[in-house]
């Protein structure tokens, strides 16, 4: 996922001029000289410029010396650089944190939580041998955290907390 | 004197004991897990104080937010994710000495300076609170202003990246504090009919999003890191004397500001560990070094941070004016036991005072063993294996967003989006601290800046020519300056040597 | 995590019986409210004295039932977020959520389509009057001296603030303003964060009117840092006896309050809405919840399901008129 300076700064440009289209039509508020148009106006402006200097590559020089001082501090890395499919593997943990979003307040806390350790403790590369037992009592130790130590009830669902 | 005896009587109780033991426990114990604030510990202690006795209902409230700031610092530490806000500004710097083998050290400096700076702040509070508050009082929204600039400021310092990315993600973190209608016209912005985006974005699911669950996607995308030496940590404080020694200058620095930033009303904490921790950058011999594992800023921020905690205080006791919101759920406590804040809070309840100071010193000093044990647990979670970790952690990231946003799912979703943005935003150089500040301070800065313009009829005279905001407003424009003079200084030399 | 096989097999177990204690649950749960704890949903933040008057509550509430309560802070969007989320939570009688003054309101400005009718009302437990409040080093000696300068000054000279845009401290000036014969917008609003930044500014010089509640002002006032000039309520507060009302000294009878209730989703059953409302009538009545409030200096006021229902309607209704002529309401 590492994008050029090009398109990151392009998509702040695009980030600030939309925050500063969309500011402009905001409403006055009677009795403020400066309404609530002015603060997203004036960010989104700042983001256009900086956005700009960064896609002309203005301040790369800052970031070689510093990737040089961490990598003159910190030992080689040794292995060979893996193969670039890996990266995809990020987008697994957001994607269960959705799936924890949508599906909790139908299955409860100790289900859905069982299902993404497994997951995601097998897509580390874990055996079932650790992952399964993990899935069973950590999202139960954690329920009892948040329902004694915080209080803080969680999601019941099909599987509510024995106690 | 009397009344100092009489104090000790009041702490030295069974059940104010009880109390702090317990509290100590259960604040190392929320700050640690990652996600579930300093804030959210001390919230969850008011119902239990409705049952103690005034002087251990306080006890519980100091004790657990003194230790949930630091315990904040220990999975900053072994696993870079910060357990409190107030760690954010320093976690790279912990983690990277964590990464060379000195995870003790690195340890070892946020308690030990943590403990030294909650005693001084401990002092500031006993000695200069009077002379400290009526400062803080001066504050309008002017001077509120500045010092909400100089704190973005700091944005471009705390990070190892170009000045330039860390100014654009600072923006993005205040672009994202305009959606909602926190804002002083009461106008929605950026809300698109979402009765959950007309509240806005929390700091606390953003931050989790950014740094524990970002954190979780790089490990995924990572060989697993050659595991540290599989040994036992070594002594947490061996050292510790030296280093005190060694950088004398830095920790007062640290206490100072941190005193100075938790006296004044609505920066808390998570601001004192960023101002220090840039400013130390700032004034080092050695400036290069941060961000490689470098104890010299850990040390200033660490003392800032639990310093600010105790000044926080001041204007909590003598005016009831919160200096963050750990201070605003004390004062509930305080009124409810019947301690209302104000100036006779000193003369009339003298030895409540303080009992109170005594527990200041007590909580501070009992931090550095149950400190140390806390660690010693925590660190066995860095020799289990990451598969067993990393899930557990990605758990607590979605139920602590949801608990803390008031079991609202739609901080689950923030969390991950803000995962993403923080993973692809980490990948390309665009430091997330500076991200975090923004969204942090970002309401602060336009409220003051709106709120001074009503008040001015639309002049902006006032900015400059009140006296305090006169300094600030010259530290701010000295600080934006500041680089442009040294690059215009560089290029003349340079052109100097050519032409010699 | 270690390589001990029992240890793992002992967990094993431990879970296996858990899980077998899951199930037998459920069955019996529905036999009696409340059998499982409940959540009170409050809308503002840890720390502010909604939060500590839920809190209390709560405690009283798990005392009574047996259960525990459990308080939410669901915060944000001036109060919108928590009162959608107790509005549209299950009408099971273990989801319920404090109301405030705010939802009499925020319907007006067109933020929600919540309005009071939109919940089982369940109790009214406190109100509190707008206070005036000035610098301890103002010139207004009292309320009279103050409303001449008012009069006196240009439209927009004097600034007053206490909470955001459009909030009820802001309201309360306006209809003061009003009731006096004076443009809504007479005295400009500096929306703040709240009462106590509203009350630093006070003491900081910045402004020159404070219209929040006299109990938030409280510290400022024993700091000897500002002063309460009159309170808009129809009589004194027993506990700030000193302070007297707009109507004896100005002739102006303006009221307004905040106010906290307890409420519940639309459908609560009746007989659980009974249950409830009679848990917190007992609770008002304790001597804890009367020494917490007199501590914090809380005004107190109950009432019923029916009487808190109607005092919410014709709330609504004054605050439509109110809004309007402030300028405020959306047409």
């Amino acid at each position: 996922m590492l994008l050029s300076d090009k398109i990151t700064g392009g998509v702040m440009v695009a980030l600030g001029a939309t925050a500063f289209i969309y500011g402009s039509t905001l409403p006055p508020v009677p009795g403020q000289q400066v309404g609530p148009s002015a603060f997203p106006m004036a960010v989104g402006a700042a983001l256009v410029l900086c956005g700009t200097l960064i896609a002309f590559g203005i301040g790369r020089h800052f970031e070689e010396v510093a990737e040089a001082d961490v990598a003159s501090h910190s030992a080689p890395d040794l292995h060979e650089p893996l193969p670039a499919w890996w990266n995809w593997l990020a987008l697994l943990p957001p994607a269960l944190l959705a799936f924890y979003a949508l599906a909790s307040e139908a299955l409860g806390f100790l289900p859905t939580a069982g299902i993404m350790v497994v997951i995601a403790s097998l897509a580390f590369g874990a055996r079932p041998k650790l992952a399964v037992p993990l899935a069973l009592i950590a999202p139960f130790v954690i329920n009892l955290i948040f329902l004694k130590l915080l209080r803080v009830p969680l999601p019941g669902g099909l599987l509510p907390f024995p106690w | 004197m009397n009344t100092v005896i009489q104090a000790f009587g009041l702490v030295f109780q069974t059940d104010v004991m009880i109390a702090i033991v317990a509290s100590a426990f259960y604040g190392l114990t929320v700050g640690a897990l990652p996600g579930l604030s300093a804030t959210m510990a001390t919230a969850l202690l008011v119902p239990i104080t409705f049952y103690l006795s005034p002087i251990a209902a306080i006890a519980t409230i100091i004790t657990a937010s003194a230790m949930a700031i630091f315990s904040g610092d220990i999975p900053g530490c072994l696993l870079r994710i910060p357990g409190t806000p107030a760690s954010a500004a320093y976690t790279d710097e912990a983690y990277a000495m964590t990464r060379k083998g000195q995870a003790e050290t690195a340890l070892g400096i946020c308690l030990w300076f943590s403990a030294l700076g909650g005693i001084a702040g401990t002092l500031s509070l006993m000695l200069i609170a009077p002379l400290l508050a009526e400062f803080a009082l001066s504050f309008s929204t002017y001077e509120n202003f500045w010092l909400a600039m100089l704190g973005l400021m700091c944005s471009t310092l705390v990070a190892r990246s170009s000045p330039i990315k860390a100014i654009a993600a600072m923006l993005l973190g205040l672009l994202i504090t305009c959606i909602g209608i926190d804002n002083p016209g009461g106008v929605p912005r950026f809300t698109f009919g979402s009765t959950d985006l007309l509240g806005g974005i929390e700091p606390i699911p953003a931050l989790v999003g950014v740094f524990a669950l970002a954190e979780v996607m790089r490990a995924l995308t990572e060989r697993e890191p050659p595991k540290l030496e599989h040994r036992r940590l070594g002594s947490i404080l061996k050292g510790q004397i030296e280093l005190t020694k060694k950088y004398p200058k830095q920790q007062t620095r640290g206490n100072i500001v941190g005193i100075i930033i938790g006296v004044l009303p609505g920066a808390g904490a998570d601001m004192a560990a960023w101002v220090s921790y840039a400013m130390s950058k700032r004034f080092s011999k050695t400036p290069e070094k941060f961000g490689t594992g470098h104890p010299e800023g850990l040390i200033e921020a660490g003392a800032s941070n639990n310093a600010s905690l105790a000044s926080g205080w001041v204007p909590a006791l003598l005016f009831g004016i919160p200096g963050d919101t750990i201070t605003a759920i004390a004062i509930g406590v305080l009124y409810m036991k019947g301690l209302n804040p104000g100036p006779t809070l000193f003369t009339e309840q003298a030895s409540s005072m303080y009992a109170l100071y005594i527990i200041f010193i007590l909580g501070n000093i009992i931090m550095i063993p149950f400190g140390i044990i806390m660690i010693r647990l925590a660190s066995r979670v860095v020799g289990a294996p990451r598969s067993a970790v990393m899930p557990v952690i990605m758990i607590f990231c979605a139920v602590g967003a949801f608990s803390t946003a008031g079991n609202n799912l739609f901080a689950v979703w923030c969390v991950a989006i803000f995962g993403l943005l923080g993973f692809v935003m980490e990948k390309n150089g665009y430091p997330v601290a500076a991200m975090v500040l923004g969204i942090v301070m970002g309401t602060m800065v336009e409220q003051s800046f709106v709120t001074s313009l009503i008040k001015s009829d639309g002049s902006i005279l006032p900015f400059f020519s009140r006296p305090v905001s006169m300094v600030l407003s010259s530290m701010t424009i000295a600080a934006l300056l500041w680089p442009v003079f040294m690059w215009s200084l560089e290029k003349l030399r340079a052109r100097r040597a050519v032409a010699a | 995590m270690t390589d001990s096989i029992s240890r793992r097999k002992l967990l094993k177990g431990a879970a296996a019986a858990g899980a077998a204690g899951l199930i037998v649950k459920p069955a019996i749960a529905q036999a009696q409210w409340p059998s499982r704890p409940l959540t009170m949903i409050c809308p503002w933040g840890a720390g502010g004295g909604t939060d500590a008057t839920a809190r209390i509550v709560a405690s009283l509430l798990e005392k009574d039932l047996g259960q525990p309560c459990n308080v939410v802070n669901r915060t944000g969007g001036s109060g919108v977020v928590g009162h959608s989320a107790i509005a549209t939570a299950a009408p099971d009688g273990y989801n319920i959520g404090m109301l405030t003054v705010e939802i009499s309101m925020m319907h007006h400005q067109g933020l929600t389509d919540l309005t009071p009718a939109s919940y089982t009302a369940l109790a009214l437990m406190n109100e509190d009057p707008p206070g005036v409040q000035v610098s301890a080093s103002s010139p207004h000696k009292d309320i009279k001296a103050l409303a001449e300068a008012i009069k006196a000054a240009p439209p927009g000279k004097l600034k007053a603030s206490g909470t955001g845009q459009g909030g009820i401290w802001h309201l309360a000036l306006v209809g003061w303003l009003v009731a006096m014969g004076l443009k809504p917008d007479h005295v400009a609003w500096v929306p703040s964060n709240g009462a106590a930044p509203g009350m630093q500014d006070l003491a900081a010089g910045g402004i020159d009117i404070v219209t929040c509640s006299v109990p938030e002002a409280r510290a400022m006032i024993d700091a000897g840092k500002a002063k309460s000039l009159a309170i808009m309520a129809t009589e004194r507060n027993p506990q700030f006896k000193d302070v007297p009302t707009l109507n004896e000294t100005l002739g102006v009878n303006y009221s307004v309050g905040a106010w906290r209730g307890i409420g519940a989703p639309k459908g609560l059953p009746a007989d659980i809405q009974g249950k409830l409302a009679a848990a917190l009538k007992k609770a008002f009545d304790s001597k804890e919840y009367k020494d917490f409030m007199n501590a914090r200096g809380f005004g107190m006021k109950f009432a019923d399901p029916a009487g808190f229902a109607s005092f919410m309607a014709e709330g609504d209704k004054a605050m439509a008129s109110a809004m309007k002529a402030a300028g405020l309401a959306k047409a």
